[in-house]
């Protein structure tokens, strides 16, 4: 505790502390300069710190003291208020402390040549949205209205440009853009990842290979969730894919989240994941659309949209599942029609729509004829069933050969 | 009268406004709000200062201009005889009066130069949309000079009320709520005098502006709903409406983006459950459910903001009945009247815009066959035959301009 802390003890720590940055920047020790700079992480040599500087009260006349502390005054002054913030629980004016060392912080590593500050870097840029997220959860529960992770994203842009240049730095400009698309998401205001992606995907500078696997996994998450949003399904497919395939095994956490929004990208396309898949991730979420598409139980589907709807709702999922309706009547018509083969082949291939009628009273969905109707012509037209209906003996003729085509992995034309 | 200026966070003073020493906040919220206005609107690139709706950038003035017009305003455009014809005293082009202007939407002014005398207070501007709604309402002259004039003083009022960050209270949510009901009037309005005219196919770009202003008061609404809390939910329905349409994305958002941020009293209002149906419905191509839950349960407002899409649904069933039927088995047209809720002299004329051939049969029977190769689909503008629905009759023959 702070006040168990003698004066002697805090000017120690703080002195330690101003020594260590100064070694680590001048050997560019990038490794060890980004422990010095991680507030959230709340290490007990951080805690310590923090303590020191509130018992010391007078950090800055230590960092004027000599001139090796001085030259980083811009970044540790305001570190330091910083770290006393965070530890008094005062969260937003950390924030603003931070975001003032961060800057100066920028400057200096815009001078360093080579990119050995880049972890440090990432640090950074990590902290301020964490602390931007704090801070604004401050202000929320103030009555106020929270702006600072939406300062925060324009910090980020601005470190974005200073790495988005011809030199080595520049494979750390897709990290950044992993930290901005989490700013965006959170704030709901994706379209701003708009602008980023154009710059990574297009500038000449960037080549997407040479960025850190990790990196790559991160935006190809985000982008694909984009793609889900605006429902492009094989450019999601592809994006949320290639996350899945190249994220580390043992991360069950990072691959839920891919298959949250794989899962129904894949159900689109008309195919289905294993049972066990969705138990071992826990997605359970998924278990009774994924029965109903194999039943054809339109009343399972809407009950499990239901039950689940603001879960859906919330990851931007439920108007893509609402969509399997046209699937899950395929398989319903396909089922009738494997009844009807089982007791009478040579007359299976034609439904009388009363039947449909039967069996969707059966699963307590009240249609007429006419709407049956209207439903297997919008089947035939999206080619999930070939064949035609007749309209004046109320039958539908199925195509004695593949009636029911498959999706192939595309998903249904509108 | 001192002059005072709510605190905001990044706090620096903002021209000559500075000095005041006041802390209190009357326009800033005080509820917590949780979420910033996230709409994408249209002409975001355009986006003018004083039409932001974010919360941040809007200056902090309060209006006492007691007139419909500010006084300058009004003898300057005297002088250079700028009155509109609803303006005009006696008929006279030089002559106005207090009761009679009514101040313009300014494209270019900057906020630096705007003075507490050029702005109206709420209880000034209500009276204003008052007025301009009675004009609204008079048929006095043709539909689209009435609706030029409205156009432009309302969006006047929602630059009033934005430029003094006025974004709580019931009073304004009555304002936007009266502008978004003249909007959807007008686009119902607006889009029959283009499909009933001669002139060609293209949407008027008026039609286009209204929408454009349709959608960012919307957006104001919603803001205004988020910090009050008291959200009206059929001017939600409205938006997920207008996103009815293969190509329809009025508002440059993903409608999935938007749900996300609802809440759920909304989701599961009335309103909200008829147009999620209708999306679903629209998604599916389910166009008999679709035409038969309008015909049931659309209030009116949401049938002019729909009706345009009436067309698309309608085509799109020909298209199926006439894909998937069977040759030998002409479909009667009085069988698609049912289905698409139309005369069927109407169907017989829609079967035609679509590229549909039909017939008559010996005994008077009209029937379109199927399988006809030759149907096309008519983007933009078809011309578009009433619902055969005795209730949305009723419903808009109801006096429907009266807001």
């Amino acid at each position: 505790m702070a006040s168990y802390m003698s004066m002697g003890e805090a000017h120690r720590r703080i002195t330690e502390y101003l020594n260590r940055l100064v070694d680590v920047i001048s050997y560019q020790d990038g490794a060890s300069l980004k422990q010095l700079l991680s507030l959230s992480s709340e290490s007990p040599s951080f805690l310590a710190l923090a303590d020191a500087l509130n018992v010391f009260q007078d950090a800055n006349r230590l960092i004027k003291q000599a001139d090796k502390y001085s030259q980083y005054a811009e970044i540790v002054a305001p570190l330091f208020r910083a770290m006393q913030s965070y530890r008094v629980g005062h969260l937003v004016e950390s924030y603003q402390a931070f975001e003032k060392s961060a800057n100066a912080f920028i400057q200096e590593f815009r001078n360093w040549e080579s990119a050995w500050a880049l972890e440090a870097l990432y640090v950074v840029a990590y902290e301020i949205r964490i602390l931007a997220e704090k801070a604004d959860r401050e202000l929320a529960s103030n009555g106020k209205t929270p702006e600072k992770l939406k300062a925060a994203g324009s910090f980020l842009m601005k470190v974005f440009g200073v790495l988005a240049g011809k030199g080595p730095k520049r494979v750390g400009a897709l990290y950044v853009t992993c930290q901005l698309f989490k700013v965006y998401f959170k704030l709901g205001t994706v379209h701003l990842c708009r602008s980023v992606i154009r710059s990574i995907e297009t500038a000449r500078i960037f080549d997407f290979e040479e960025f850190p696997v990790r990196d790559k996994v991160t935006y190809m998450y985000y982008t694909g969730r984009l793609e889900v949003l605006n429902e492009n399904f094989p450019a999601a497919d592809h994006k949320l894919s290639y996350a899945l395939k190249h994220c580390d095994p043992q991360s069950e956490a990072n691959i839920r989240m891919i298959l949250k929004y794989l899962v129904p990208v894949k159900l689109s396309m008309g195919i289905l994941p294993k049972k066990s898949l969705l138990e071992k991730y826990n997605l359970l979420e998924y278990s009774d659309i994924v029965l109903a598409m194999k039943r054809g139980d339109l009343r399972l589907l809407r009950h499990a949209l239901e039950e689940h709807e603001d879960r859906f709702l919330r990851s931007g999922v439920y108007l893509v599942l609402e969509k399997l309706e046209l699937q899950v009547y395929q398989r319903l018509v396909k089922k009738i029609y494997i009844i009807q083969k089982q007791r009478d082949p040579s007359r299976a291939h034609q439904i009388k729509l009363e039947m449909i009628v039967k069996a969707l009273k059966w699963l307590e969905m009240e249609m007429d004829l006419d709407e049956v109707e209207c439903i297997m012509s919008i089947l035939i037209y999206k080619n999930l069933v070939k064949g035609y209906f007749a309209h004046k003996s109320k039958v539908a003729v199925l195509s004695k050969q593949d009636p029911f085509p498959k999706l192939n992995g595309k998903p249904i034309n509108a | 009268m001192e002059r005072w200026q709510p605190r905001r966070g990044r706090g620096r003073g903002r021209g000559s406004y500075s000095s005041s020493s006041h802390t209190q906040q009357s326009n800033v919220s005080n509820y917590p709000s949780t979420r910033k206005p996230t709409l994408n609107l249209i002409s975001s690139d355009n986006n003018k200062k004083h039409e932001n709706d974010d919360p941040d950038n809007l200056p902090n003035l309060t209006g006492s201009c007691p007139y419909m017009c500010p006084v300058d305003e009004r003898t300057r455009r005297e002088r250079l005889r700028d009155l509109a014809i609803f303006e005009r005293l006696n008929g006279n082009p030089t002559q106005s009066s207090s009761n009679l202007a009514v101040k313009k939407f300014c494209r270019t002014i900057s906020t630096k130069d705007v003075r507490d005398l050029d702005l109206r207070p709420i209880l000034v501007l209500e009276d204003t949309l008052n007025h301009l709604l009675n004009i609204f309402g008079s048929k006095s002259q043709p539909f689209e000079v009435i609706h030029d004039f409205i156009f432009d003083r309302t969006r006047s009022i929602r630059q009033d009320l934005s430029m003094q960050g006025i974004i709580t209270g019931d009073q304004a949510i009555g304002i936007y709520e009266k502008i978004v009901k003249f909007h959807i009037i007008s686009h119902h309005k607006l889009q029959r005098n283009i499909v009933n005219s001669d002139s060609g196919s293209n949407v008027s770009p008026m039609h286009h502006l209204n929408m454009e202003q349709l959608t960012k008061t919307l957006s104001s609404l919603y803001h205004l709903y988020d910090q009050t809390r008291k959200p009206n939910p059929e001017f939600y329905s409205f938006y997920v409406l207008l996103h009815l349409g293969s190509d329809h994305q009025p508002t440059g958002e993903s409608l999935s983006l938007w749900l996300q941020k609802l809440p759920s009293s909304v989701m599961k209002s009335k309103e909200m459950m008829f147009s999620r149906r209708l999306l679903r419905y629209s998604r599916f191509g389910n166009f008999k459910k679709f035409l038969q839950t309008v015909d049931s349960e659309a209030s009116c407002l949401q049938y002019y903001i729909l009706e345009p899409f009436v067309c698309e649904v309608r085509a799109f069933g020909l298209l199926c009945l006439n894909h998937g039927g069977y040759k030998l088995n002409p479909y009667p047209l009085v069988d698609i009247c049912k289905h698409l809720f139309m005369e069927e002299s109407d169907v017989e004329s829609f079967c035609k815009d679509c590229g549909l051939e039909t017939y008559t049969s010996e005994d008077g029977t009209k029937f379109m066959p199927t399988k006809q190769t030759s149907f096309c689909s008519l983007k933009g503008s078809r011309i578009y035959y009433p619902m055969v629905s005795k209730r949305l009759k009723i419903l808009y023959d109801e006096v429907p301009e009266i807001i």
